[in-house]
């Protein structure tokens, strides 16, 4: 850790107010000395009109960033929230770790924020006090001002000048939970009122002067180029100014988003491909390659006890295979980026989920440092993993520079949204449960084999984290087993692949909590019965590199259950089906689904949701990230990205279905209270959706699913 | 080259751009009017709805020539203020994540309710069955829905 010290500093100028610049990231990178110099990473100013402005390291993307993250602050602060600005960081020195997923932007910078607004609050009492000339005990903060003795107030903004010359103090105390006025409640979402009214700037509403705007014509086959072209039709097209060879293809540079779209139009039928090493890429080779490797050579993510062993001293053996299939991200905002690049300086503005790698990345791709890149990250028209990707802001890069001069907008439609997303692959499951002469599951194994995501972000090396990683909500099964063994066999797939709301995490739960109902079902024993005695009286649990304590599980896998009316009797062709998960050890959820199947007609009647990540900053922003996830999981029972001849056979919504309003069930969620640090929630409910759903299907008809999408005739 | 006369917001504005033009991009690109969305192109995300003669219609699926002297209201021109039942309705419900998708749910439950008084939740199905929110805001549009409608307390 670095020193308190070197946490937070007044870094304004005189004027200015107070200005604080907070080290979020409190551990020394490697190679930098514990008191290396201060980046602050976070800035709180209070200007002298009392209104704060307060900059947030993460980027909004629908999850709630700009509203959770302020809120900390401004609690510790005593801030009054109808005075505040909120500002997104621009990656750079002073933020280097922008970087947004894995639902951890509230964890990771709940310890800062509330020392630095506690810090913050206890230098506006010292200037209050000194200028009262009473003892700082005798005063107090609510809602942007300072109390103190016989009805003095003062506010915040005209203290700011006086605090910022204080010395900062070390360990301001903290508020007492009890004491909380803004954590707990429930919130509206900050950029609301910009979002209803049409003003809220996503990176596709970027308008710089003299801007123009591009199409790329991609090789529809990842990887592929252009070997011959004919501009000549393209370059026809009312408004087309240029076609440029870039590094990712052709672009149609013109005028107006619709002059380059038929500019690139014009261009298809002209021009011949190399379609590269993926030409012969299909689904039906890779699921071949992924069924051999279920019983080949793979890395272990856990082993305990002795599996083999246990297996071949059972009294029954039950074995199936899961099947969950390549994902798009398809955000309704299509990829897009604007940038403008100039000899020696450049400027990109786009929705990028890590910033810092963006910006790195398009100032290599055209020979500018870092520091000659500024990178504006406006509102992200949904993320879900997508824009951790750089490929989309490193392409508008290279076409701005090839075009010069002016900004440029590059504009993916929605072909090229879902052709060249980074899809999140797909897998096969193989599961094995030894059930002992007692009827005890004495054996589990899990087998799981596909594509390796983590290379995508390891620059193809293969992480000494890989099997733990593609394993994720496998390995961490939670269930007291005596022997155990899960591991990855890797199967290579040649087009680019990318993290995915929920990550591995959604096919790995839904294989195993549907298994696990399977034998439940074989042994004859209730679904929710089986897992609680499974999860036993045990606390806190290490699985490899996680822990999760099995009591909060229990207790978010009880409350749903009760909640649902697990037990109850249903309408003829309804079921209810349950699932749970301790997501990376820190947010646990459970889910029931009630569905119901009438002439083979799946209809998802209600899922009732509870949820424990420690305390509920946001219960409304907590709320949404639940329905929403569901959603997410949801959906992806119905959609999937299939190969042929190294092209995606979807295109478009049409054929990659998303759930639609009528068909979004009742969503209840439940928050189990708790005082634990806040922990996320953009993910965590996504992949108990699945299988919760398609055990209510078991529990509804009998019919097991074990592939996901659900096909037509299966039910 | 024949420039087309629209009416926009209320405003009257000349256009100097190809006939098939889908409303959208001289939206978008040429009159700066950024709060109409582009999803799909292809009339399936609804993210592009607008107002033409009060009726919600995709305006990436309606041509320039389509549209001339017909009155184009877009969500910047829903109300002055925010302060449309609608707009006020999706701030109470805080239905928006992303927000990407929204100004178009808002102008379909707009036009929704100038058209129908009393709306039962197929209703509310049918008219958003064209729309996608890949966030699920789905149960707070409902809720929202019927709250500007005045049938939630």
């Amino acid at each position: 850790m670095t020193s308190r010290r070197d946490f937070l500093k007044v870094t304004g100028a005189a004027g200015a107010g107070l200005v604080l610049g907070l080290h979020l990231d409190a551990k020394p990178r490697p190679g930098e000395s514990a008191k290396a110099a201060f980046h602050p990473n976070a800035f709180l100013a209070i200007r002298p009109d009392g209104t704060a402005q307060i900059t947030v390291p993460k980027v909004e993307m629908g999850q709630g960033v700009r509203t959770a993250l302020p809120l900390v602050l401004a609690e510790e602060l005593d801030l009054d929230w109808s005075r505040i600005e909120v500002v997104t960081a621009q990656p750079g020195p002073d933020f280097k770790a922008m970087n947004t997923g894995g639902s951890t932007s509230v964890s990771t910078t709940w310890d800062t924020l509330r020392r630095a607004g506690a810090t913050a609050r206890e230098m506006l009492k010292g200037a209050a006090a000194a200028q009262w000339k009473v003892p700082v005990g005798q005063c107090r903060t609510e809602k942007g001002f300072v109390l103190g003795p016989d009805g003095k107030k003062l506010g915040y903004g005209a203290l700011a000048e006086a605090a910022a010359k204080l010395p900062v103090p070390k360990d301001a105390p903290l508020k007492k939970p009890a004491d909380y006025r803004l954590l707990g409640k429930r919130t509206p979402r900050f950029d609301g009122p910009a979002i209803v009214t049409g003003k809220a700037v996503f990176g596709l509403d970027v308008r710089r002067p003299g801007q123009r705007f591009a199409a790329v014509l991609r090789c529809p086959v990842p990887g592929g180029q252009p070997r011959t072209w004919d501009d000549t039709k393209a370059k026809a097209v009312r408004g087309v100014t240029a076609v440029l060879k870039v590094p990712t293809g052709l672009a149609v540079i013109a005028d107006s988003t619709w002059a380059a779209f038929k500019g690139r139009d014009a261009l298809t039928a002209a021009t011949t491909w190399d379609e590269g090493t993926a030409k012969e890429f299909s689904s039906a080779a890779l699921e071949a390659k992924a069924r051999a490797a279920l019983t080949g050579p793979a890395d272990d993510a856990r082993r305990e006890g002795d599996p083999a062993k246990a297996l071949a001293a059972a009294a029954k053996v039950l074995e199936a295979e899961y099947s969950f299939p390549y994902q798009a991200h398809v955000t309704v905002e299509p990829m897009n980026a604007t940038a403008q690049v100039g000899a020696d300086g450049a400027e990109l503005w786009v929705g990028s989920q890590s910033a810092n790698r963006a910006l790195d990345r398009a100032a290599t791709a055209v020979g500018l440092k870092a520091e000659q890149l500024k990178v504006n990250v406006p509102l992200i028209g949904g993320g879900f993993g997508r824009r951790l990707g750089t490929d989309f802001s490193t392409e508008a890069a290279q076409v701005a520079k090839a075009a010069g001069g002016g900004p440029v907008q590059v504009v993916w439609d929605r072909e090229d949204d879902i052709r060249h997303d980074l899809h999140h692959p797909a897998t096969l499951h193989r599961l094995r449960a030894g059930i002992d002469g007692a009827g005890a599951l004495s054996a589990w194994t899990h087998r799981i084999a596909g594509p390796a995501v983590l290379r995508s972000w390891t620059g193809g090396q293969k992480a000494p984290s890989q099997a733990a990683t593609e394993a994720n909500g496998a390995y961490d099964i939670p269930y007291a087993i005596p022997a155990i063994a899960v591991d990855f066999a890797e199967v290579e797939a040649p087009t680019p692949l990318g993290w995915w709301r929920g990550i591995q995490i959604v096919p790995n739960v839904f294989a195993r909590e549907c298994f696990l109902d399977e034998v439940a079902h074989a042994l004859g024993k209730d679904p929710l019965r089986f897992r609680l005695d499974l999860l036993g009286d045990r606390g806190i649990v290490k699985f490899g590199r996680d822990t999760a304590d099995i009591r909060r599980l229990k207790k978010v896998l009880e409350v749903a259950a009760e909640k649902a009316g697990w037990g109850r009797k249903l309408p003829a062709g309804h079921g209810l089906g349950l699932a749970c998960h301790a997501y990376d050890g820190r947010t646990y959820a459970a889910e029931v689904a009630e569905v119901s199947v009438v002439k083979g007609r799946l209809k998802l009647h209600k899922v009732t949701c509870a949820v424990d990540c420690g305390l509920a900053v946001n219960p409304a922003g907590l709320e949404a990230q639940v329905e929403g996830g569901i959603a997410f999981g949801l959906s992806a029972l119905f959609s999937q990205i299939t190969w042929e001849k190294g092209r995606t056979v979807q295109t478009g919504y049409h054929d990659f279905p998303v759930l639609r309003l009528a068909d979004m069930p009742l969503i209840e969620t439940h928050i189990v209270s708790s005082a634990e640090t806040p922990s996320g929630m953009g993910e965590p409910p996504v992949p108990v959706a699945i299988p919760a759903v398609l055990n209510a299907v078991f529990a509804a008809t009998g019919k097991r699913i074990r592939k996901v999408p659900i096909e037509d005739g299966l039910i | 080259m024949p420039a087309y006369q629209l009416t926009v917001n209320g405003r009257a504005r000349t256009v100097d751009a190809d006939a098939d033009t889908p409303l959208l991009w001289v939206l978008r690109d040429t009159l700066g009017l950024t709060g109409t969305k582009f999803g799909c192109g292809q009339g399936v995300c609804g993210a592009c709805t607008i107002h033409l003669d009060g009726q919600a219609v995709r305006s990436c699926q309606t041509s320039l020539k389509e549209a001339a002297g017909h009155a184009i209201v877009t969500v910047e021109g829903l109300s002055k203020d925010g302060s449309h039942s609608v707009q006020k309705a999706w701030i109470t419900e805080d239905v928006a994540q992303c927000g990407y998708c929204q100004p178009g749910m808002i102008m379909t439950a707009a036009a929704l309710l100038k058209h129908k008084a009393h709306l039962s939740d197929h209703d509310i199905d049918e008219a958003f069955a064209d729309h996608i929110c890949r966030c699920g805001t789905y149960p707070r549009i409902r809720k929202a829905v019927k709250r500007a409608a005045g049938g939630v307390k």
